[in-house]
């Protein structure tokens, strides 16, 4: 399949481990993945004010070059990109005024200069075309995991892995609409399909805490602790996720809930992409082990999966 | 034909009308207009005087058709139509012109309005220039009634019709009757025992002459209309010879079809082959065939166990037809299914239950069946946190409206628990405390104070289990606290929904349902027990969620209803009803697809289209659907019409 790639921002700076993954587990899969040769930020969350016009203007400005490039559908790994990407769309479908009030800021961008005669533009209209696929839909929808578990090379077999969604996968369900908010099974499939064992604990989509690590770290550390806690208990090895800013209050917050909760041991924590391209048998200098806070690699070693 | 005389009487309505048309010119006019015998006006037509004016006019003119220019005619034109008729003219010659709210109303210009007004009377001049003088359709009533749902309300309007001496079929589609009122334990405000008081009710239901019970069926269609229903009724095999079982039970010990605690099914119904809970009456046991494994495989157990030879799995189903007057839908309730409530569903743990299961096991506890046990280990739970308003007022579970009963019935097991287990604690999550009924809010400030019942305002967020707990994420709003339970039992008080297949019947009864699924009332204030098909009338819970005294008050409520209709031999229908004219009739159908209320059929032997009269609402869709002119509308033909058009154009 062809498909267009938004990374993100985080995945070229903090999680390049992610984006390097996700680009190699996709050439492995013969996914035609293509990243857009001009983007810009995301937004980073979808606007909670009233007024939501300007800060709309990205999201869909991204979308309408997807289909310049000649794709119809676009791929992220990052949940946050996803959610304000997949929400600013539904929003243009559903609104025509906003519709027709985004259409006139993508006209202004293609305004000619004064100067400028001779060039001709030709403007096209942007109503909602492109589909916002997250990376895990292309799995799930797509290839399929039954495909996927045959084509995985390297079963992941006896490796004990809770999967942690976090909130921007799964909510608001009528706008995302990825999976059941409450009850969801996809990173769940995903990681059968490769041969690990998952390991079902009850905080696998409540909150980590997110931007409460900028202002009220304590608080996060508290949420962290919680679910990581309760992943271990139920006896997991490792935990697995998509979006990077859980990736850092799971990852790096350890550190701090060691200082807290002193009975804590640490667990390591992977993007659902790495675990997909180990499978796969990637050649393992993308998976940038070194950008993790909490090595994975003796996990890994001790399973038989690094030499 | 000859000329009618038609009088035109102009109300001035005070100055609503006469402030804007000019009444004196108006009237001047009438009289030189060709068509009209007499006019004249009044200041207030409706009045006394004003009545006795037209009587007068009617008398001493000799007037064939009148037509009163006053306000609109669902205020007055059946005053009016009673004047005429105590003077023995048609009440169908007398028409109403509407110069209120289609004219003085609307305008401000007199010239104009006078004008319009004219035009008007003489548009309204034609019609009863040319309408029929019409008499009400007469139909028979048969004066026996059905009731369909044998839970309380159900019960008590059955015997209400009976005891007032009409039959009455009940229809209940469990094999006993009872419905949910069976399963509970003590009821709230007296706190006596349901079972008990609800037996009183089954026995006299089962031997009353007046009342024949239908158990294990179920209503399959319904034809006719109003005091002429027909009802096809389906008895489903027990496969049991109700003749020679003896309810001893060797048959329910071999049956390998187990049925879960929490699965929605009659009280006492843990196999296949179960004993029906009935107070009163005999023991008799029925076999579910959904679920026998003897349909879906080879099982023959209970029948190898019977020492009676009770057992015949040939037995087939049995389709009765009833003829009756009048139906009353008693169908119920039933709980929102807890599992798709995805922030309580904690894969479907055991200990997280609906407050209908509470119940059971409270029951069970009072009948002394031992002290009370979890489902998942049998422990006897210290801690039990109740749960308000799961699915009820909350929009997106599609549920926005309140369920009434829960915060009373929460209050009554919280106070039963603490005596079954004395050294408990039960908590309570609610949004708001609704106890508005008679004697409801001392009973829940008493029920709290006198049992130590920890109640928090505030919703439960999330359940999930840890260990032999079930942990319970809450706030208190009040304390402005998040709170945590470790709980040994979860009680949900899930959304009352309306019973299983009661959408399906309602249209097998060609009644509506609203959003819910709940029946719909023809007004919600004003006739709360009738549907809007008339005959057909609205029991208890069926119509909205409602506690056990208000089911019996709207239960008698229908059944008094039901008396009404009975009370009269026959019963009068509108005649403004379509007709066909079989010279034109080709006999097409168009008109029986078209017609909404099932009143057009064609005729066999002859092809020509029919008019079952007393069906009929005179909508009009048929004479617009015919393509030969050949259906036509009594006083609307198309003639008059016409004429009418002429008049107002």
């Amino acid at each position: 399949m062809k498909v267009s790639y938004y990374p993100g921002c985080t995945l070229k700076d903090k999680t390049t481990n992610l984006d390097d993954s996700t680009k190699a587990a996709a050439e492995a899969l013969d996914i035609d993945m293509v990243e857009l040769p001009e983007w810009t930020c995301c937004g980073a969350t979808h606007p909670l004010t009233e007024e939501k016009i300007i800060n709309l203007v990205p999201q869909i400005r991204i979308l309408s070059n997807v289909r310049t490039e000649g794709n119809d559908s676009v791929t992220t790994t990052c949940a946050f990109c996803y959610n304000t990407l997949k929400r600013a769309n539904k929003a243009v479908i559903d609104d025509p005024i906003k519709r027709q009030r985004m259409n006139a800021f993508l006209k202004d961008d293609k305004r000619i200069p004064e100067y400028d005669k001779e060039t001709v533009y030709d403007f096209k209209e942007y109503n909602g075309e492109t589909k916002v696929v997250h990376f895990l839909e292309i799995l799930r929808d797509t290839i399929g995991f039954e495909t996927l578990s045959n084509r995985v090379t390297k079963k992941l077999e006896g490796l004990k892995v809770a999967p942690y969604y976090g909130c921007q996968l799964l909510r608001p369900p009528e706008e995302v609409d990825l999976d059941d908010p409450e009850n969801p099974s996809i990173l769940e499939d995903f990681l059968r399909s490769l041969g690990c064992e998952v390991v079902n604990f009850p905080f696998k989509s409540e909150c980590c805490g997110s931007y409460l690590s900028l202002s009220a770290p304590d608080a996060a550390t508290r949420a962290s602790h919680t679910i990581l806690r309760s992943a271990l208990k139920n006896g997991a090895e490792a935990v697995t996720l998509s979006c990077p800013l859980c990736y850092y209050n799971m990852d790096k917050r350890q550190d701090n809930i060691l200082k807290l909760y002193a009975d804590f041991s640490t667990v390591p924590v992977f993007f659902f992409t790495q675990l997909l391209a180990l499978a796969l048998g990637v050649d393992e200098s993308v998976m940038g082990w070194n950008k993790h806070h909490i090595d994975p690699t003796p996990l890994l070693k001790e399973k038989g999966f690094l030499s | 034909m000859p000329q009618k005389k038609i009088g035109v009487f102009v109300c001035h309505c005070g100055i609503n009308i006469a402030s804007v048309v000019q009444i004196e010119e108006l009237v001047k006019r009438l009289q030189e207009s060709s068509g009209v015998y007499y006019a004249t006006d009044y200041k207030y037509m409706c009045s006394e005087p004003g009545q006795a004016s037209i009587r007068d006019a009617i008398k001493e003119k000799e007037l064939d058709g009148i037509v009163v220019a006053c306000c609109s005619p669902s205020l007055h034109e059946l005053t009016f139509r009673r004047t005429s008729s105590s003077v023995d003219l048609n009440p169908y010659l007398c028409e109403i012109a509407n110069i209120r709210e289609h004219c003085s109303w609307v305008h401000s210009d007199s010239t104009l309005a006078t004008e319009k007004a004219q035009e008007i009377i003489e548009t309204i001049v034609e019609k009863v220039r040319l309408d029929e003088a019409l008499d009400p359709i007469k139909v028979p009533v048969n004066k026996r009634a059905m009731v369909i749902g044998g839970g309380i309300s159900g019960i008590q309007s059955a015997l209400d019709i009976a005891d007032s001496g009409y039959p009455v079929i009940l229809v209940e589609r469990e094999a006993a009757i009872g419905g949910h009122m069976a399963e509970l334990s003590d009821t709230f405000l007296t706190l006596e025992k349901s079972s008990e008081l609800l037996s009183a009710k089954q026995r006299e239901v089962s031997v009353h002459s007046n009342i024949q019970l239908l158990t294990y069926s179920e209503v399959e269609d319904l034809d006719g209309y109003v005091g002429n229903f027909k009802a096809t009724i389906k008895k489903k095999a027990k496969m049991v010879d109700w003749d020679k079982c003896d309810g001893c039970g060797k048959c329910i010990a071999v049956c390998p079809v187990k049925v879960p605690f929490d699965q929605e099914h009659p009280l006492g119904k843990e196999n296949a082959i179960y004993l029906p809970l009935l107070e009163a009456g005999p023991k008799r046991v029925v076999i579910d065939k959904g679920i026998c494994q003897h349909f879906s495989g080879e099982c023959s157990e209970c029948q190898t166990a019977c020492p009676k030879s009770a057992i015949h799995f040939d037995e087939q189903d049995e389709t009765l037809e009833e003829e009756i007057g009048a139906v009353v839908v008693a169908t119920g309730y039933s709980m929102y299914p807890k599992d798709r409530i995805g922030e309580y569903g904690v894969d479907g743990c055991e200990d997280v239950i609906d407050g209908l299961q509470f119940e059971r096991m409270l029951a069970a506890w009072e009948r002394g069946e031992g002290p009370l046990r979890r489902p998942s280990d049998g422990k006897t739970p210290r801690d039990v946190v109740f749960v308000q308003c799961s699915g009820s007022r909350d929009p997106e579970h599609a549920m926005p409206y309140c369920s009434r009963i829960c915060c009373m019935y929460t209050v009554k097991e919280a106070m039963v628990y603490r005596k079954a287990v004395p050294d408990g604690q039960a908590y309570v999550f609610y949004i708001d405390i609704r106890t508005g009924g008679k004697g409801c809010e001392e009973f829940t400030q008493g029920g709290i104070a006198d049992n130590r019942l920890i109640y928090m305002r505030g919703k439960v967020s999330k359940l999930y289990r840890e260990g032999d707990k079930v942990v319970v994420w809450g706030v208190d709003t009040l304390m402005g606290k998040k709170v945590e339970i470790a709980a040994d039992l979860v009680v949900l008080a899930t959304a009352t929904v309306p019973s299983p297949g009661a959408k399906e019947l309602a249209q097998r009864l060609k009644v509506s349902a609203d959003d819910y699924g709940f029946f719909q009332e023809v007004h919600p204030k004003l006739r709360p027990v009738e549907s809007p098909t008339a005959g057909i009338f609205l029991s208890g819970a069926a119509r909205a969620p409602m506690d056990i005294p208000e089911s019996i008050m709207h239960a008698s409520g229908a059944a008094s209803k039901v008396l009404a209709l009975f009370s009269q031999d026959d019963i009068s229908h509108e005649p403004i009803v379509a007709f066909v004219d079989e010279d034109y009739c080709s006999g097409c159908g168009v008109c029986v697809e078209t017609c909404p209320y099932g009143a057009r059929e064609l005729q066999g032997r002859k092809r020509v289209a029919k008019v079952i009269e007393v069906l009929c609402q005179g909508c009009g869709a048929c004479i617009a659907a015919c393509p030969n002119g050949a259906c036509q509308q009594r006083n609307f033909q198309a003639e008059q019409c016409l004429y009418m058009l002429d008049a107002a154009l």
